[in-house]
């Protein structure tokens, strides 16, 4: 009893602090990310080894910076909205994304232009949906039905991409969608909203066998790097709204065992992972771009060769599978770890709101998106780095890709939603209720 | 909300895990950067695997022996000093690991941790190294090793300057005979990228006398004393350590002298393991040594379960002794200079591309090897030596102490012809300098490393005596 009256005391304590933070001065770090997109575009205009025309720098660039400066005079001088940091990481991190496929493939900067303001869509039009929760509950259904439908209708129109199965390709190589990704961001909102009226257990076993669809379908187009996000992502959601612990544990000793299994039976599967912790042995072969990726990532320094410079860009799917080295390489060290702490950032951000949020659909929301997005990068970053195995998903924002833009951004959406401050009507409420 | 919060715990710790991770990869690249920067395939520093952009280095003089100019890697002029510097200098692919373009490819290159590839981006190369050696004199002492096999060092007692590395077999950098090394059946090319000098290990022969004297000299009192009687072999247990000669009634230096088997096989055997044991530590023997980035190949002396007759034939230097010629130099630099040796060293300089120049501390100790009344001593004897038994004239002009040494490699009559050994230094005050020889099959010490010494020590005075 007593030990429940503490933690009660704790959470009221931790709640005076938290829920009203002074807001990051959106000006200043916005006049920085710019001046940091500005050298970008310079380097790549100096460095560039391919013929570019300045033009395609100059437009892609220029409306970019743009977009983020309407953005913010948009929501912050019109609008008169608070808090931005969620906004300023994305934008950072995209920044570092669309110069990188900038300068690597000067003829698919539109294209990543592009998707980077469908992301800025997805974003805004979410971000209005997420605004009433009615609305969210009657979404719930279809879209977990829409995503089935979506990956079923992927595993039999599917291309093989890199051994798997998971891109649809529209027209003649007109635009290539990777379903995948943008049922992560309707697994976190199913999964988020059915906690609405969770206490029926009718409802709780729907997401289950929703999710077991959903990573069941992702195994089969044999992209295992996504099905482990979306377990993860499971996982974390099943313990925010059941916060048993033996559960989970329950949860992950299923999982080894069949992780386990299909190992055993699928060897193909292990084959994948057979040179994790040997990339140095198959240096030209299977570790091939693991081994160049950190032969590249310290030839960097802690301050890069500059954008242009670098030599990994020559090594098959630099922007993409290999885009942490591409930072490390062309960035440097440091810029490339502050890339990683803002994905913790996130993660913060997320919890500290999470306190306030109006309902704990926003706060599951958050805490699942900006965990997703954390253990992604991890898995990105620590598996080409060799220190878990590989499983070649992209670094969120960064990598080159429309449909993950539009993912990362659309989680954005979800981590920007349980802040109070991003809407008026309650953010007043709240601070009415605070005097 | 409340209860929601509460389980953001475990957020809050797979947040902590990452960070973990983040630092576990800080420290991998950490600790990694410098070797993998200077891997083969990165093709910043390396083309197809060739080292082409980097320093200059010089010999002790300044002459140039390897720069990078037009995107080619070119070497020395002469093809006799290509080849005697070859493994001093080393290779552009790496396979003479011990050789400067590759144990300080990081310096020449320019590479670091914190600039990463930039420096060499920004001036074209990296660092420039000047070299303690001299070219010449190791065209000299390369060529007076005539058809052998082997190595020859000299470095200054005093400071530590290695002025003279060769390895033998070598071959021509500019003109790499690639097909006869892999195809190369008759052993002619055997170890050809190994720098004998920091990287092989010889049985010492009667070299190894001068330790086991120096053992004697701090553990028997009476050793000078004693007499020795030699009948062409020492007995021990049914069994003998056989001697090349019958030498008679002898006392202890006449013993280092005629180098007796049977009084050293003796003295040894009167040690015992444990003693022998204690100075070979104190000298250095097991210890992994330095010399910048290279490291020395281990001498090695076990008596591990040794009978008496086996504890002999080590006082004489065969048995499992195993030594390193540079340590063996390093031994008798510490007997020149009263005990210690100063640390070797055969980079001179290095200059970075925007001017800094930073020299190697010279004349920095190593640890006491030999008391200074022992290696005093022992200095002395080894001048009897040269004096009494090789004779000056073999030195002329040089004050020479010295050890010859005849290693048996083969226990069949008949077998491979034993490895010469020649170390010993100049006692003259103007010119401390110590020299090791080894001819692998050469025969005789003193009939083969003699001259070879000798060629190399008169060229090295004319270099460097003041």
């Amino acid at each position: 009893m007593s030990k429940k009256k503490t933690t009660k005391s704790n959470a009221q304590t931790k709640k005076r602090k938290f829920r009203y933070r002074k807001p990051v001065n959106w000006f200043f770090l916005l006049l920085l990310i710019t001046v940091f997109q500005v050298f970008c575009a310079a380097q790549i205009l100096l460095n560039s080894a391919k013929e570019i025309v300045p033009a395609t720098i100059f437009i892609v660039f220029g409306s970019y910076i743009l977009a983020e400066w309407v953005y913010f005079l948009v929501f912050a001088g019109f609008l008169r909205r608070k808090s931005f940091e969620v906004e300023l990481i994305a934008f950072f991190l995209t920044g570092i994304g669309l110069a990188l496929t900038t300068s690597v493939y000067p003829d698919r900067a539109y294209t990543q232009l592009i998707a980077v303001f469908l992301g800025i869509g997805v974003f805004i039009v979410l971000l209005w949906i997420l605004g009433d929760i009615d609305r969210v509950i009657k979404l719930r259904i279809p879209v977990a039905v829409l995503s089935i439908g979506a990956l079923i209708f992927t595993l039999i129109f599917a291309k093989e991409i890199n051994g798997a199965r998971n891109w649809i390709i529209i027209g003649n190589n007109l635009m290539s969608i990777q379903t995948s990704e943008i049922i992560k961001i309707a697994f976190v909102f199913v999964g988020a909203a059915t906690l609405e009226n969770l206490q029926t257990t009718k409802i709780l076993t729907k997401y289950i066998i929703f999710s077991v669809a959903v990573i069941g379908f992702l195994f089969i187009m044999k992209d295992f790097g996504t099905a482990l996000i979306f377990f993860f992502t499971f996982v974390i959601i099943a313990f925010l709204r059941s916060g048993d612990i033996k559960t989970i544990f329950l949860i992950l000793a299923g999982a080894l065992m069949g992780g386990i299994g299909v190992l055993t039976f699928k060897p193909y599967v292990a084959n994948r992972f057979a040179t994790y912790r040997h990339i140095w042995e198959y240096a030209d072969d299977k570790g091939y771009q693991q081994v160049r990726l950190l032969i590249y990532s310290v030839s960097g320094g802690l301050f890069g060769l500059g954008l242009g410079n670098g030599k990994l860009r020559y090594i098959y799917a630099a922007t993409e599978d290999l885009a942490f080295g591409m930072v490390c390489e062309e960035f440097g060290m440091i810029i490339a770890f502050t890339v990683l702490l803002t994905f913790v950032a996130l993660v913060v951000y997320s919890i500290r709101y999470s306190v306030a949020a109006r309902s704990s659909f926003y706060s599951i929301a958050a805490c699942a998106a900006s965990s997703l997005l954390l253990f992604q990068t991890a898995l990105h970053v620590f598996g080409v780095t060799d220190l878990l195995p590989w499983t070649g998903v992209t670094l969120p924002f960064i990598s080159r890709g429309g449909s993950s833009m539009m993912c990362c951004w659309g989680l954005v959406a979800l981590i920007k939603a349980v802040d109070v401050k991003t809407y008026k009507r309650y953010d007043k409420m709240v601070r009415s209720d605070k005097e | 909300m409340k209860t929601l919060f509460h389980r953001a715990w475990v957020l809050y710790l797979i947040a902590l895990i990452f960070l973990c991770g983040v630092g576990i990869l800080s420290y991998t690249f950490l600790t990694n950067a410098d070797s993998w920067a200077m891997k083969r395939s990165n093709r910043h520093i390396f083309k197809s695997g060739n080292l082409v952009t980097a320093g200059t280095i010089t010999d002790e003089s300044g002459v140039v022996l390897a720069e990078s100019s037009d995107g080619k890697r070119t070497y020395h002029k002469s093809k006799d000093i290509r080849t005697a510097t070859l493994h001093i200098v080393g290779d552009a692919q790496g396979y003479i690991a011990s050789g400067v373009q590759t144990s300080y490819n990081g310096v020449l290159t320019g590479y670091n941790l914190i600039d990463g590839v930039y420096g060499l981006k920004k001036y074209g190369k990296g660092s420039d190294i000047q070299l303690t050696v001299n070219a010449e004199l190791c065209a000299t002492a390369y060529n007076a090793l005539g058809n052998n096999k082997g190595t020859v060092g000299v470095y200054n007692y005093k400071t530590g300057e290695i002025v003279c590395v060769v390895s033998k077999p070598s071959y021509d950098i500019q003109n790499k005979p690639t097909e006869n090394i892999n195809n190369d059946t008759k052993g002619v090319y055997d170890g050809v990228y190994l720098n004998r000098f920091f990287s092989g290990v010889y049985t010492p022969g009667s070299t190894f006398k001068v330790i086991t004297s120096a053992c004697a000299i701090d553990n028997i009192a009476n050793i000078d004393s004693q007499t020795f009687k030699c009948t062409g072999e020492y007995s021990v247990d049914g069994n003998s350590v056989k001697c090349m000669s019958v030498h008679g009634s002898i006392n202890f230096e006449q013993a280092l002298n005629q180098s007796c088997n049977s009084a050293f096989a003796r003295i040894a055997i009167e040690l015992g393991s444990e003693k022998l044991n204690a100075t070979t530590a104190q000298l250095g023997f097991g210890k992994r040594y330095k010399v910048g980035n290279v490291t020395l190949a281990r001498s090695s002396f076990d008596l591990t379960g040794a009978s008496d007759l086996e504890i002999g034939w080590a006082g004489v230097g065969q048995h499992k002794t195993r030594v390193n010629p540079c340590h063996m130099m390093m031994i008798i630099g510490a007997i020149a200079n009263g005990g210690s040796s100063p640390q070797p060293y055969f980079i001179k300089s290095v200059t970075s591309p925007t001017g800094n120049r930073s020299e190697t501390k010279s004349g920095v100790m190593l640890e006491q090897m030999i008391n200074p009344a022992t290696a005093d001593k022992l200095a002395d004897m080894l001048r009897s030596n040269v004096k009494n038994s090789y004779g000056d004239g073999k030195f002329p002009s040089l004050e020479m102490c010295g050890k010859t040494g005849t290693a048996e490699v083969s226990s069949e009559e008949g077998g491979a012809a034993p490895h010469a050994w020649f170390v010993g230094f100049s006692q003259k005050e103007n010119f401390p300098y110590a020299i090791v020889v080894v001819v692998e099959n050469g025969g005789g010490g003193s009939s083969v490393a003699i001259p070879v010494a000798n060629k190399t020590m008169q060229k090295t005075a004319q270099l460097f005596a003041k």
